[in-house]
């Protein structure tokens, strides 16, 4: 993989936005995969996706947040008091789910205790739970107000032919991320699943021009690779937000591959495609608010066993790995769902609960992968 | 679970328990005495409520019918939906169906039973559902997944926004149980008209949802009918709501449940009027006379909760105050948000307020809409909690208007969202003056922190701050 793609899934101030930012440009960070990327990218603006990636204590997100909380926003809070969130030039808050949503607050206090850590454009997006007719109104006009907030913020115009041309290249990027995948669920994949999820990460982290001519790169010298991953057992990755490459490197070890995922910051977010013709703005609020796969869009369950199920499939996945960051309800009662169905269709699964951050149960994951392949392995001989 | 537990449906058991215990006082003084002896794990409650008189009574009488309801809707022909504390059950009683609140079961099913909803909760854990979540609705809800109560026809709530912690609870049982599920969602600012008009669409959907699934058409007439009684009751609870700023106080801290909870279960029925005019013959008495509530008769302090009460421990929680000689000032859960209460109206937030307005489909859906999204939670943690008309705002104003000498929370450490302020809040109620205290049990859950630690800690509170000699 290019070393600027990997540097930027894999380090928060990469050289890809140390570069973006020498040349005088702003970047504008955001919690959740519900923020359309377009209208950054449209206003000149790098559009980052915000992680808890790295932190290595919870010092001062501890402080703020009280102690049943995802460590997923204290790892971003956490970051952003110890200043590593410097660069960002604005900051956007979701409703993602509960934690992720008062982060909002935890990050405005902090910023009262230590001096400059909150970006001067700092906005909460409404994003309804649900899609109707109203709900997708609702966030018609919720886009509209972040761009018109954008505009007056950082004295830019999104004129619409370029919020069409940022839409036609994140389509692009979508289509090489679905070409990557393909590469990864054939008999013989020929990625991985830890430089896969490299890869979307990078998109989330770079200016995407560039990403899309290094991921297009990433895919024909793939291609072009006589190295591949036949034979090892092939799993699925689901659940709570998983920023981190070391949890699937963790996981593949030299015995498995991860064909698929269903992670927001995985293959979640190529998704789909926004209509290229029409109002723009409408597209992307369909696009957006229409991808349903997160658990935060309540009532949509089937929907998302479906997509699992059929991803499932495609890739000919041996068993999936369910988890869930502690605290993450959402994901973590999903994955129950999630577990009784996938076991009754005949997909092995593996719940795993976990802490967001460095690591630190490395041990304890790694022998219950252990034991998971143990089932697996006995499945192949017995078939 | 154990057998025994499966052995009799989980909603009869309530029914007949609480049925019982509303006729238990019909009898002579001694024969009450006696009874008592018999259920010992559920004689704290049924004290503490027949001590305040007739509104105890009044209110064991709400519980046994609302269970009642629950029990004999199929026999009786009408639909029921599980739903939430904060989803306000008027529209559902004007539409003949017979609301089911996870919440209200739970705190039913702590009261009486040495184990509280412990084996309830843990079965949520078995059916997928996980751990952390809120006991709130695990109490009960473990009762419905395991198929052990009345047949649910469809679920509803409006949490998503407020707490998905909550909505992910109803979806998950809609999922386990292939019920219809419907959401009303929740902007985060309250006062504005696009969050007006959003839920005004939002509620019109609800309703066309309800129709679908009951076969049958909204009556508006019945509607009005539940409007109108909503409106008396929401009069009664603003004067009760005035009386509770007479220091000493003549509300018994009982009351605070029986308001919330008569509330939760028949807003907008006479079950709950019943309960109001009980509560407020009793409390006008005092008043005039000029006593306090407080069995001792002394007055020592005030406390207001911001969030909810401990129901464990044969709800021993009203007892420690009284003992204390601590005027419990309510909380959240027990406020009114309607036009004409003294908080809104001493504090100028007549536009988060709403006002009830029966004069054709449209104001009446609209005055429904706006009520529902006053409701608990709802209303004040659906932002950022220092925004205006949000959890701070509500806190101050409350322990203020109530003349409190601190401020507690209490909750369950499955409320991500309000633990995910509260530090913040409290760092704020502190900077105003009023001494803080977080409790870190569970509200319906024993075994994270016994009451016993939750009294030690108390006591800590009050003599360390010197707010208790």
């Amino acid at each position: 993989m290019s070393d600027l793609l990997m540097d930027a899934a894999n380090n928060l101030n990469n050289e890809s936005i140390r570069e973006w930012k020498r040349a005088g440009n702003r970047v504008v960070g955001y919690t959740c995969s519900y923020v359309p990327d377009e209208l950054f990218f449209a206003a000149g603006i790098l559009p980052y996706r915000i992680r808890g990636f790295g932190a290595t204590e919870a010092t001062i997100g501890d402080t703020y947040f009280g102690p049943f909380i995802c460590s997923l926003p204290k790892a971003m809070l956490q970051l952003a008091g110890e200043g590593r969130y410097d660069f960002l030039d604005g900051a956007i808050i979701t409703p993602g789910c509960d934690a992720m949503r008062r982060l909002d607050e935890c990050w405005r206090k902090a910023g009262e205790d230590i001096d400059g850590i909150v970006p001067k454009f700092f906005f909460h997006f409404g994003v309804p739970h649900k899609y109707a007719d109203y709900t997708l109104k609702w966030f018609v006009e919720e886009i509209i107000r972040l761009k018109t907030a954008v505009e007056k913020h950082f004295g830019v115009t999104i004129e619409q032919e370029k919020l069409l041309d940022a839409i036609r290249l994140y389509n692009r990027s979508r289509d090489l991320l679905d070409r990557l995948d393909e590469l990864r669920t054939c008999e013989a994949p020929a990625v991985s699943g830890t430089d896969a999820l490299a890869a979307v990460l990078a998109g989330t982290a770079m200016p995407h021009d560039e990403y899309t001519k290094r991921l297009d790169g990433f895919i024909q010298e793939r291609k072009s690779n006589a190295v591949n991953y036949r034979g090892r057992v092939r799993l699925m990755l689901v659940g709570s937000a998983s920023d981190d490459v070391n949890l699937v490197r963790l996981i593949e070890g030299d015995r498995v591959v991860v064909v698929a995922d269903n992670l927001c910051f995985g293959s979640r977010f190529q998704a789909d495609r926004v209509d290229e013709s029409g109002d723009p703005i409408q597209a992307l609020a369909r696009r957006y608010l229409a991808r349903n796969d997160c658990p935060r869009m309540f009532g949509e369950y089937e929907s998302r066993l479906t997509t699992l199920m059929d991803k499932a499939a495609r890739a000919g996945v041996e068993g999936v790995i369910l988890q869930n960051i502690r605290f993450c309800d959402l994901h973590g009662a999903e994955n129950g769902l999630f577990e009784r169905d996938l076991e009754a269709a005949g997909i092995p699964c593996l719940r795993i609960e976990r802490e967001y951050g460095p690591l630190v149960e490395t041990g304890r994951l790694k022998m219950r992968v252990d034991a998971f392949l143990e089932r697996i392995w006995q499945r192949r001989k017995a078939s | 679970m154990r057998p025994e537990t499966k052995e009799y449906r989980f909603d009869w058991m309530l029914w007949t328990m609480f049925l019982a215990g509303s006729r238990l006082k019909n009898g002579t003084e001694k024969e009450y005495q006696n009874t008592l002896g018999y259920v010992p794990y559920f004689s704290g409650i049924l004290e503490a409520l027949y001590d305040t008189g007739a509104p105890g009574k009044a209110f064991l009488e709400c519980l046994a019918k609302y269970t009642e309801n629950i029990v004999f809707a199929r026999e009786r022909g009408r639909k029921t939906a599980a739903t939430s504390f904060c989803f306000s059950p008027a529209i559902l009683h004007a539409m003949d169906i017979d609301p089911i609140c996870f919440e209200v079961i739970s705190v039913m099913q702590t009261f009486p039973y040495k184990r509280g909803s412990s084996e309830f909760l843990d079965f949520c854990n078995e059916a997928g559902f996980t751990e952390t979540s809120c006991s709130s609705q695990r109490g009960s809800m473990g009762a419905f997944l395991a198929g052990m109560a009345s047949e649910i026809d469809m679920i509803v709530t409006d949490t998503p926004g407020v707490c998905d912690t909550n909505a992910n609870a109803f979806a998950f049982a809609a999922t386990y149980l292939k019920k219809p599920f419907f959401t009303l969602d929740i902007p985060s600012v309250l006062v504005d008209g696009r969050t007006d008009e959003f839920q005004l669409a939002d509620f019109r959907a609800l309703i066309e949802f309800l129709e679908r699934n009951t076969g049958k058409k909204l009556d508006e007439d019945k509607l009005r009918d539940v409007l109108r009684e909503m409106a008396k009751q929401d009069d009664m609870l603003n004067e009760l709501e005035d009386l509770a700023r007479i220091v000493p106080g003549p509300l018994p801290g009982a009351f605070n449940l029986m308001i919330y909870a008569s509330r939760f279960m028949f807003t907008g029925m006479k079950e709950c009027t019943a309960v109001i005019e009980a509560m407020l013959h009793v409390a006008r008495e005092n008043a005039a006379k000029g006593i306090s509530a407080l069995s001792g008769g002394v007055e020592n302090m005030r406390a207001f909760f911001c969030y909810i009460d401990h129901y464990t421990h044969n709800m021993d929680f009203f007892k420690y105050f009284d003992e204390r000689g601590i005027c419990y000032q309510g909380n959240m859960l027990s406020r009114s948000w309607s036009c004409d209460a003294p908080h809104v109206d001493a504090f100028g937030t007549e536009a988060a307020a709403y006002e009830i307005d029966t004069t054709d489909l449209d104001s009446m859906l609209r005055s429904i809409a706006a009520q529902n999204s006053r409701m608990p939670m709802v209303k004040s943690i659906r932002g950022p909690y220092d925004a205006p008309d949000m959890w701070l705002q509500d806190t101050l104003s409350l322990a203020k208007l109530y003349s409190a000498d601190c401020v507690i929370y209490n909750g369950t450490p499955g409320c991500r969202n309000t633990w995910g302020m509260v530090k913040l809040l409290a760092r704020d109620t502190e900077k105003a003056g009023f001494p803080t205290f977080i409790m870190y049990g569970d509200a319906f859950d024993d075994r994270v922190e016994s009451w016993e630690a939750t009294k030690d800690r108390l006591d800590e509170f009050f003599r360390v701050r010197r707010l208790l000699a």
